[in-house]
């Protein structure tokens, strides 16, 4: 399209420009500040963070229920996707555009009607206490279930969807295949489906990793200020306590996590070639 | 001569507009009602003055940011937040003494209104009782304890510590459990071994209002400030007036040092505080007022923190003790409660 390398790069360096200026720079400046110490070069902001033990909980948390909803995500992906696939196409339309409608709709109000569900007067508690599983109300709000289930329902649709992708691309006659000569469903999924769709599977587990580890509405709301994570806690230090420092060691610590999330499936992904 | 003459009348109206254009003074406020200020304070108070007010609002972290960042050439010249604030930023020597002679109406002020930092750098505009707001229907609150009692135990929300009623909280249960010593250790360990049992430690008091609402909660400490959530509500919510009676906070005004627009500054905080804007604020239930002559109708005064007997007898905790302690306080609860 270009005559020489050069004008295509001289094309992209106003914007290469403007995203360094505006975003890398004091993106870069802002999580320098927790590899400093009295203006000098240190690990020390680190070491601090990483000793104290509520820093420690918080961030076991974070990554337990992080990768806890990419495992449930993929494994109810997974069904939907083979369902969905499997469907007549105008059926197949409908039930795709049930899974995408919430996505379409704020966070807030999707995590807030959580509360009117998960609580002491809620439908789940009428059910269990109707049942006669319990004789007084559960308490699900403000608990690790409650995050768990908030953001299982806000990332389920977009693992669904990359899973959908993927098996849409699976040939028509490998599952029957396998099937005629004898394989049970369990390694139809194992030595067909999976391999084939490793990819959807990536992009679904690292959306929805990278999702569950910078949500803010759903942690804050349903687990409030007993149950942190990195991504409130990051929050508390910088609104409440103006510690820019801190916030920018978590803030590290979030896009390390996210990037290894991408690497440790691309490395289960490719482990199974 | 007739052209001389329409020359300089129309130069005078481009003066006097570049003038009034020049007396712009910027306020830095809680958001909180910001339409209804609006109407009340600032609106009135452009006419009053012939200039433009500018009102910058956000949370009081990212407010006092902006004050510290801006300080050796001030962008705000007024500003609005908790005493304790006001005292941090006055030991960065951030804020300006303020001469109480130029204020006609500070001696109108409720004594502790009159100087609450010790300094001359800040003034109270307003008042607010804190007490514990409960179900009357399911259960019946008579001290402070109540929150760590038996027969709550699953029900009760409790503010957090980071925010401005978490170490009223902790100071007046102190109070009721016979807890000594500033740094609540006792208290928080206490709240830290019923954690589980206490349904969450809620940030804001519209959150708390949500969950009361439903059910979830029946029994939590607030600020009189947020009453009006709970008494126009259709359950039978009560303002508990405990054994070791209310807490309470006052909010300060303060101006910022060497911000040039010193006579302004004194111009506003002066129709702030007069009787005549405390009481129209007063009545539009937007604060309880810091001015001892206002007087307001029976209706107004049951929502506002308001009368001398009661802010007389409010439990208010040292600004100085809340910054000397917070990080401590944060620390215990932190590992104790939260951990």
């Amino acid at each position: 399209m270009f005559q020489n390398r050069k004008e295509g790069l001289a094309l992209a360096l106003p914007a290469a420009i403007f995203t360094a200026l505006l975003f890398l720079l004091p993106v870069g400046m802002l999580l320098s500040e927790g590899f400093k110490v009295d203006g000098l070069w240190s690990m020390q902001g680190y070491i601090d963070f990483a000793t104290k033990p509520l820093n420690q909980t918080v961030f076991l948390r974070t990554l337990k229920l992080g990768f806890l909803v990419v495992l449930v995500s993929a494994i109810i992906g997974y069904a939907c996707a083979f369902c969905i696939v499997n469907l007549e196409g105008r059926h197949r339309g409908r039930v795709f555009g049930l899974i995408v409608l919430p996505l379409m709709i704020s966070p807030v109000a999707r995590t807030y009607a959580w509360i009117v569900i998960l609580g002491r007067t809620g439908i789940v508690n009428d059910t269990i206490t109707g049942l006669g599983l319990s004789e007084t109300p559960i308490r699900i709000l403000f608990t690790e279930t409650a995050v768990f289930i908030g953001l299982l329902q806000l990332f389920l649709p977009l693992m669904i969807i990359s899973l959908v992708s993927a098996m849409e691309n699976l040939p028509n006659d490998v599952i029957p295949a396998a099937r005629v000569l004898g394989a049970s469903w369990f390694k139809v999924f194992t030595k067909i489906i999976l391999p084939l769709t490793k990819d959807g599977l990536v992009i679904g587990g690292t959306l929805v990793f990278t999702g569950s580890l910078t949500a803010y509405i759903t942690p804050a709301i349903l687990g409030g200020s007993k149950v942190l994570m990195l991504e409130t806690l990051l929050y508390q230090r910088v609104n409440v306590a103006n510690d820019f420092v801190s916030a920018g060691i978590i803030a590290t610590i979030l896009i390390i996590m996210s990037f290894g999330a991408n690497v440790l499936l691309k490395r289960i992904a490719t482990a199974r070639d | 001569m007739k052209f001389f003459l329409c020359s300089a009348v129309s130069l005078s109206f481009l003066a006097s507009a570049v003038i009034a254009q020049d007396r712009t003074l910027t306020i830095s406020v809680y958001s909180f009602g910001k339409d209804a200020m609006d109407e009340a304070v600032f609106s009135p108070f452009e006419e009053v003055c012939g200039c433009d007010v500018v009102i910058e609002t956000g949370r009081s972290v990212e407010r006092m940011a902006k004050i510290e960042a801006n300080a050796a050439d001030p962008v705000i010249d007024v500003a609005v937040m908790s005493a304790q604030d006001a005292l941090s930023l006055a030991r960065q020597d951030l804020l300006s003494p303020m001469e109480f002679a130029k204020i006609s109406s500070h001696a109108d002020l409720y004594e502790s209104a009159q100087d609450p930092l010790g300094n001359q750098t800040a003034l109270g505009y307003g008042f607010y009782a804190t007490s514990i707001v409960y179900r009357s229907d399911l259960v019946q609150i008579d001290s402070w304890a109540d929150l760590l009692s038996d027969d709550l135990k699953g029900r009760v929300a409790l503010p957090n510590i980071t925010g401005t009623q978490g170490p009223l909280t902790l100071e007046m249960i102190s109070k009721a459990l016979g807890h000594e010593g500033a740094d609540y250790a006792a208290t928080i360990d206490a709240i830290g071994a019923q954690a589980d049992e206490i349904v969450t430690f809620y940030n804001r008091s519209s959150e708390l209002a949500q969950l009361m609402m439903q059910e979830e909660v029946i029994a939590a400490p607030v600020g009189r400030f947020a009453w009006s959530r709970f008494s126009g509500a259709d359950l039978p919510f009560a303002w508990a007036e405990p054994a070791e009676g209310q807490t309470g906070g006052m909010n300060v005004i303060v101006m910022t040092k060497d911000n040039g627009n010193e006579d302004l500054s004194y111009q506003f905080i002066d129709y702030w505080l007069s009787t005549k804007v405390q009481t129209r604020v007063a009545e539009a239930g937007l604060d309880s007022p810091a001015n001892s002559k206002v007087i307001v109708s029976d209706e107004a005064a049951a929502r506002l923190t308001y009368g001398a007997d009661l802010i007389n007898s409010l439990k208010m905790l040292d600004p100085a003790a809340i910054i000397d302690n917070r990080e401590a306080w944060v620390d215990r609860w932190n590992e104790k409660v939260v951990n």
